[in-house]
C-alpha cells in the first residue's frame, strides 16, 4: 500500500507541470468578476467597443469567470452597482479625452467595496483603445500574483495576400483588432521578428531575380538585403539572442536547412535530404525541429545541431505539415481525415520531448500557423471553420481556447 | 488632478475603513501604453522586365509568341514526378528552347501549389515541382544556366473556386522566358 502510495505520489510529481498532459476538472472555483463603465465621454459605439475588448481580455486570462452584462457606475461611488454585489471583484474604469485624439482611462479593481488596485492609462488616440484593455488587463493578472500574460502586450506580424502575387505586411495586437499595414506594393512573405524587442523583422521578396531575404528596420524604415538563394528562401526562426536564424534554402533546387549568423554573415548547412525539408525551429538543448517529407508525406523530425542524427517526433496523423517549438514542447498541424479533398480537418497537437503523451488542443475545422508565445504560456493559431475564420489563443495551463473573427482575407504566414 | 482625487479617495477609505488589513496596490503614475509605430514602410520599387514587347531578332518569332507555345505542367496532390503525359510536353519545349529563335532566351520556371497548405511546406512542393521540369529540360539538353527557378506557393493561383477541378489547375509549373 505505501508503496502504491509513492508510486503515486511519484507520478504527480514527474508530471505535475507537463503542459501536454490536459487537466479536465479544477477543484478550486475561480473567482467572479463584473465589469463598470463610468465613462461620461465618448459614443456608445465607442463604449461596447471598449467594453467588449476588455470583457475578452479578462476572459483570456482564465482566472476569472467574467460577467458579460455591460453595467454603468459613477466612478468615485464607493458601492459596486446593485446587480454586482455578490461579485468577487469589480472593475470599474472611467474613459475620458484627451488633448487631440488622445484616449485617458483610469481603473480600480474593487474587492467587496474596496479598492485593492488603481492606476491610469494613456495612449495618444483612442483608434489603439485594445492597448490600453490588454495592458489593464495584464496588470489585474499581475496584481492577483497569478504567471505573467505578458504576450498579451506584444505585437504580431503577418503577411496576407491581396490578389495573385501581391501581399502586404502588417503589424497586429493579439487579437488582430488593430491591424496597421507596414509594407505594401510587391510580393513579400513569410515576416518573422528579429529580435525579441519587436523593433525590427525580417521579410522574403519574390520580386527580385532570385528570392531574397529582407531586415526591415522599423523606427528608421531602412530596408537592408541578408541573404538570397534561387528557388526558395525562408526565414524560419529567429534564436533568442537575434544573432542566429534558421533558413529553409534551395541553394541547388534542394529545399534544406540551413543555419546563417547574422554578424559573421556565414551559413551552414544542416540537412541534406533529396526531398523536403522546411520550417526548423530551435528547440532546448541545442536542437532543432522541423518538417521533413522522409517518410513520403510531411511530418516532424528532430536533429542536434552538432550531429547529423534525425529522429521522428511524431507517430500520429497523415499530414503534419506545420510546426512551432519552445523549450520541450512541440506544436503540429496535422491533417485528421485521409481523403484529399473534401471537408478536411486539420487539427492543432502538443507534444513533449520528455513524455510520450500527445495532447490536441483543437477539435474541428482547418487549424493553422500555431505559434508558441515567447514565454511558452500560449498559443496563437489561425481556425477557419464553415467559411468563418478567426484567430486563436490557447492557455495551456488552463485547457482553454478562446477565438476572435476575423473579417479579412487570407492571411500567409504569421509570427508571434 | 484624476490620481490626487484618486489618492484622497484611497486615503480615506483607509482611514475610514479602520481596521482594513488589505492595502491598496496603487500605481498612481500613468501608464503611457507603448503605440505601434505609424510609421509605414515602402517596398523598394522594383523594375518588371516586360516580356510582351521585346523582340527577338533571330528568327521571326517574337518572345511572347514562343512564351505561348510553352506548356503548362501540371502535377497530382502533394506529389512532385513527372507523369509521361506531362514529359511529352516538356520534351516539346525543350525542342522549342533549342530552335534558333529561342536559343539566347532563358528560362524561369515558376511552381505553383493548389490552397491545400499554406505552410513552408507548400512553398518547398511548389519548387520541387520546379526542380522536376528542371532537370527533365536538362535531360533534354537544355543548360542548366538557362534556367532559374522560383515557388509561389499557393500564393499565385489560375482559380480560385473550391473545386477539385479548380485544385487541380493550380498545381503546375509556368514557363517565364527572360532575355
Amino acid at each position: 500500500m505505501k508503496l502504491l502510495f509513492s508510486l503515486l505520489m511519484l507520478i504527480c510529481v514527474t508530471y505535475a507541470s507537463d503542459a501536454t498532459i490536459e487537466v479536465i476538472k479544477k477543484a478550486d472555483v475561480i473567482p467572479s468578476i463584473a465589469v463598470e463603465d463610468a465613462s461620461e465621454d465618448y459614443d456608445d459605439t465607442f463604449k461596447m467597443r471598449f467594453f467588449k475588448s476588455l470583457n475578452a481580455d479578462l476572459n483570456v486570462l482564465s482566472i476569472f469567470n467574467v460577467d458579460r452584462h455591460y453595467r454603468i457606475a459613477d466612478y468615485d461611488d464607493s458601492n459596486v452597482v446593485l446587480e454586482n454585489k455578490d461579485m468577487d471583484y469589480v472593475l470599474r474604469y472611467d474613459m475620458s479625452e484627451g488633448d487631440g485624439d488622445a484616449l485617458n482611462v483610469s481603473m480600480k479593481l474593487l474587492q467587496k467595496n474596496e479598492i485593492v488596485f488603481t492606476k491610469n492609462y494613456r495612449v495618444t488616440n483612442r483608434e489603439i483603445y485594445m492597448f490600453v484593455s490588454h495592458a489593464m488587463a495584464y496588470d489585474i493578472n499581475e496584481f492577483m500574483g497569478e504567471p505573467s500574460v505578458s504576450w498579451m502586450k506584444r505585437k504580431v506580424i503577418l503577411s496576407r495576400i491581396v490578389a495573385p502575387r501581391k501581399s502586404e505586411i502588417i503589424i497586429a495586437d493579439y487579437t488582430l483588432t488593430y491591424q496597421h499595414i507596414i509594407l505594401k506594393g510587391g510580393f513579400n512573405i513569410f515576416p518573422k521578428w528579429a529580435n525579441e524587442a519587436q523593433n525590427a523583422f525580417y521579410y522574403t521578396t519574390l520580386d527580385d531575380a532570385k528570392p531574397t531575404l529582407k531586415y526591415v528596420d522599423i523606427k528608421s524604415g531602412k530596408i537592408h538585403s541578408v541573404i538570397s538563394s534561387d528557388g526558395m528562401m525562408v526565414c524560419s526562426d529567429v534564436s533568442k539572442d537575434g544573432k542566429n536564424l534558421l533558413l529553409t534554402m534551395a541553394r541547388d533546387g534542394q529545399p534544406d536547412i540551413y543555419s546563417y549568423n547574422v554578424v559573421t554573415k556565414h551559413y551552414k548547412r544542416l540537412t541534406h535530404y533529396r526531398g523536403i525539408d522546411v520550417n526548423a525551429q530551435y528547440m532546448s538543448n541545442n536542437r532543432i525541429v522541423f518538417i521533413s517529407s522522409r517518410l513520403g508525406y510531411p511530418n516532424v523530425f528532430s536533429k542536434r545541431l552538432d550531429t547529423d542524427e534525425v529522429e521522428q517526433m511524431v507517430y500520429y496523423g497523415r499530414a503534419n505539415s506545420a510546426c512551432s517549438a519552445h523549450g520541450n514542447y512541440i506544436v503540429y498541424k496535422a491533417r485528421e481525415t485521409s481523403n484529399a479533398f473534401s471537408k478536411n480537418t486539420f487539427n492543432l497537437h502538443l507534444i513533449s520531448t520528455k513524455t510520450d503523451f500527445i495532447r490536441r488542443l483543437t477539435a474541428t475545422g482547418v487549424n493553422e500557423f500555431p505559434r508558441f508565445s515567447k514565454d511558452g504560456d500560449a498559443i496563437i493559431f489561425i481556425k477557419n471553420y464553415k467559411g468563418q475564420s478567426a484567430i486563436g489563443i490557447i492557455r495551456l495551463n488552463y485547457n482553454k481556447n478562446y477565438l476572435f473573427p476575423l473579417k479579412y482575407g487570407r492571411i500567409q504566414s504569421m509570427d508571434w | 488632478m484624476k490620481s490626487i482625487v484618486l489618492s484622497s479617495v484611497v486615503t480615506a477609505l483607509l482611514v475610514f475603513s479602520g481596521c482594513s488589513s488589505k492595502e491598496p496596490a496603487v500605481d498612481s503614475k500613468t501608464e503611457n501604453v507603448s503605440t505601434p509605430t505609424s510609421q509605414e514602410v515602402q517596398a523598394p520599387e522594383t523594375e518588371t522586365v516586360s516580356t510582351q514587347n521585346s523582340v527577338v531578332n533571330a528568327g521571326t518569332m517574337t518572345m511572347s509568341e514562343i512564351e505561348s507555345k510553352l506548356p503548362t505542367v501540371y502535377f497530382a496532390f502533394d506529389k512532385y514526378d513527372i507523369t509521361p503525359e506531362m514529359q511529352a510536353k516538356i520534351d516539346a519545349a525543350a525542342d522549342l528552347g533549342k530552335a534558333d529563335a529561342a536559343k539566347s532566351l532563358n528560362v524561369k520556371l515558376e511552381g505553383n501549389c493548389d490552397e491545400w497548405g499554406s505552410d513552408e511546406y507548400n512553398f518547398a512542393l511548389g519548387l520541387k515541382r520546379a526542380n522536376a521540369v528542371k532537370k527533365a529540360l536538362v535531360a533534354d539538353g537544355i543548360d542548366a544556366k538557362r534556367i532559374s527557378m522560383v515557388s509561389y506557393g499557393e500564393s499565385n493561383p489560375v482559380c480560385t473556386e473550391h473545386t477539385k477541378e479548380c485544385w487541380a489547375k493550380n498545381r503546375r509549373v509556368d514557363f517565364k522566358l527572360l532575355p
